[in-house]
């Protein structure tokens, strides 16, 4: 096989990856789940960076693994009661649940197989920073307002249903 | 004159010929050579809070009119070493009621991404690690990720005490780290890089024969962004006046109380090390890096370097024994209505500057 190297390194990254998934939904305690979803976040960023993408590499740390995972986490210890640990983690309808992800999973992977046929990626860390720049405040400078501004209506919805209710008014 | 990266740069050239001499292949000479240049940069790193740790009692000690640290070796400075070792041989006591694993991890998980943050940070001309386009954006993502150490240990522990001090330690480092980031903003758009060599080096020179071009004598942009820089940076180590997450008085040790033996030392050991990385970071962005101001270049730039790092450092030490604790609300409020405003204008401004100069 050709250009051994890097196709052991997203093997490596690949399994890893499929293995803290498989931790995040398996495990009995919500918070090692959470503590693999991150670690999974940061593999992600690991692939990101594979690719050659060092900006969105750091960006995927800095807001998922930095910002996102912590408020999750923030939230799981103030939230977790002992007997979770003792719940069930399925419930009746697990069998169809199994069928219907089974089935779309072959979907995907059949459509992947036969319509994108894939590409070895450029894995040269060429410098990215600057053509995104140029990109997000010159061609794509409305799209990337109007992003903002449906951020911030969330924001604005968060604290309006974060409010007591004599407060809103 | 006595310039380490020319010098080191030679000795990895030769020792890689000399390993290729011998018969080994080119690519395990180039491993060979980076993994002790990282062996290096881990090794610096880690001997680093030894120093700083002296250095904290000691101004601890003079600023309040005692000596601190005198018995072991000449003036204490054995001091730290024979805490390291006390440290080693300590029990490593697993808390019944904690999370086994967690407890575990949490102090790699706060101690690793240390080392990799000073890989962009450059030392001196020719001394950095790795010049990384996005340098600074990737010591922000990557020391991120020790907060999740913070809340691990929390968690991992067991208790009420170390629980608090997680939960608050997470809401203060996610809320200061955003005007950290900020504050960075205004030197990134005057030099147009994100590499803290390529920032470092943009600092050259003298304004009117006399003032370094350091970021920090741009009129007010430079002071404000400063200012704001090492107040997050202050809270962003957990230390006084923002150590709510481990305050002595209220929670014992906070997210630290039990953690015993080395795993307290590695707790201990990405708190200096932090410091460092801030000064350092600090010194690179506002303060030139390497370049001295005076007496001609005879003064190496890595010495430059360190010495201003340690100046930095300073201020923090200086901090922890002048201001009082912080309240949790108060620390708050001071993070969204004060220095996150202060923030924005000062990019504001920065923008404006840009404008007005073109």
């Amino acid at each position: 096989m050709e250009q051994t190297l890097p196709t052991m390194v997203f093997a490596l990254l690949s399994v890893l990856l499929i293995g803290l998934s498989l931790v995040v939904v398996t495990a009995r305690s919500v918070f090692r789940g959470a503590i693999a979803l991150t670690a999974a976040l940061g593999v992600v960023a690991g692939l990101f960076a594979f690719l050659g993408a060092d900006f969105v590499a750091a960006s995927q740390l800095l807001i998922y693994v930095g910002g996102i995972m912590i408020i999750m986490l923030f939230v799981i210890m103030l939230s977790q009661r002992p007997q979770d640990q003792y719940d069930r983690q399925t419930n009746e309808q697990w069998v169809w649940g199994a069928f219907f992800a089974l089935a779309v999973s072959c979907a995907l992977i059949m459509q992947f197989r036969s319509v994108y046929r894939g590409i070895f990626a450029t894995t040269v860390a060429m410098p990215t920073t600057a053509s995104i720049g140029r990109l997000l405040l010159g061609d794509m400078v409305v799209p990337f307002e109007a992003v903002s501004l449906v951020l911030l209506a969330a924001l604005v919805g968060a604290v309006y249903f974060g409010l007591d209710d004599k407060d809103r008014t | 004159m006595f310039e380490l990266g020319p010098i080191l740069s030679h000795a990895f050239q030769a020792l890689q010929a000399w390993v290729i001499g011998h018969g080994v292949p080119p690519m395990g000479a180039w491993i060979l050579a980076k993994a002790i240049q990282v062996g290096v940069v881990v090794i610096g790193v880690s001997l680093v809070p030894m120093i700083l740790v002296y250095a904290e009692r000691k101004v601890a000690g003079f600023m309040q009119a005692r000596l601190g640290p005198m018995n072991v070796g000449p003036y204490g400075i054995f001091q730290t070493l024979a805490d390291g070792v006390k440290l080693l041989f300590k029990e490593d006591i697993i808390p019944v009621g904690s999370d086994r694993l967690v407890h575990i991890l949490a102090p790699m998980v706060v101690v690793s991404p240390v080392f990799v943050c000073f890989a962009p940070v450059p030392f001196g001309k020719g001394l950095v690690p790795i010049d990384l386009d996005i340098g600074v954006l990737f010591i922000f993502a990557i020391s991120g990720i020790s907060t999740i150490g913070v809340l691990m240990a929390g968690w991992g522990s067991g208790n009420k005490f170390s629980m608090l001090g997680g939960l608050r330690g997470a809401a203060q480092l996610v809320s200061y780290e955003i005007p950290r980031v900020l504050s960075v903003v205004p030197v990134l758009m005057f030099y147009g890089t994100q590499s803290l060599r390529g920032i470092a080096m943009s600092q050259e020179g003298l304004w009117h024969g006399f003032l370094p071009r350091w970021f920090i004598f741009y009129p007010v942009i430079g002071q404000l962004a400063f200012i704001i820089f090492i107040i997050a940076s202050v809270a962003e180590t957990n230390r006084t006046p923002f150590d709510i997450p481990e305050a002595e008085s209220e929670l014992v040790a906070g997210f630290h109380t039990e953690f015993s033996g080395l795993k307290f030392a590695l707790l201990f050991l990405a708190e200096y090390a932090y410091v460092f990385l801030s000064s350092a970071m600090a010194v690179a962005l506002f303060f030139g890096g390497g370049e001295g101001f005076t007496l001609g270049g005879w003064i190496p730039t890595w010495v430059w370097f360190l010495g201003k790092t340690f100046s930095i450092v300073f201020i923090f030490l200086w901090f922890r024994w002048t201001f009082p604790r912080l309240r949790a609300d108060q620390l708050m409020q001071f993070c969204w209505k004060f220095l996150l405003p202060w923030s924005i204008v000062n990019i504001t401004l920065a923008g404006l500057m840009i404008l007005l100069r073109k």
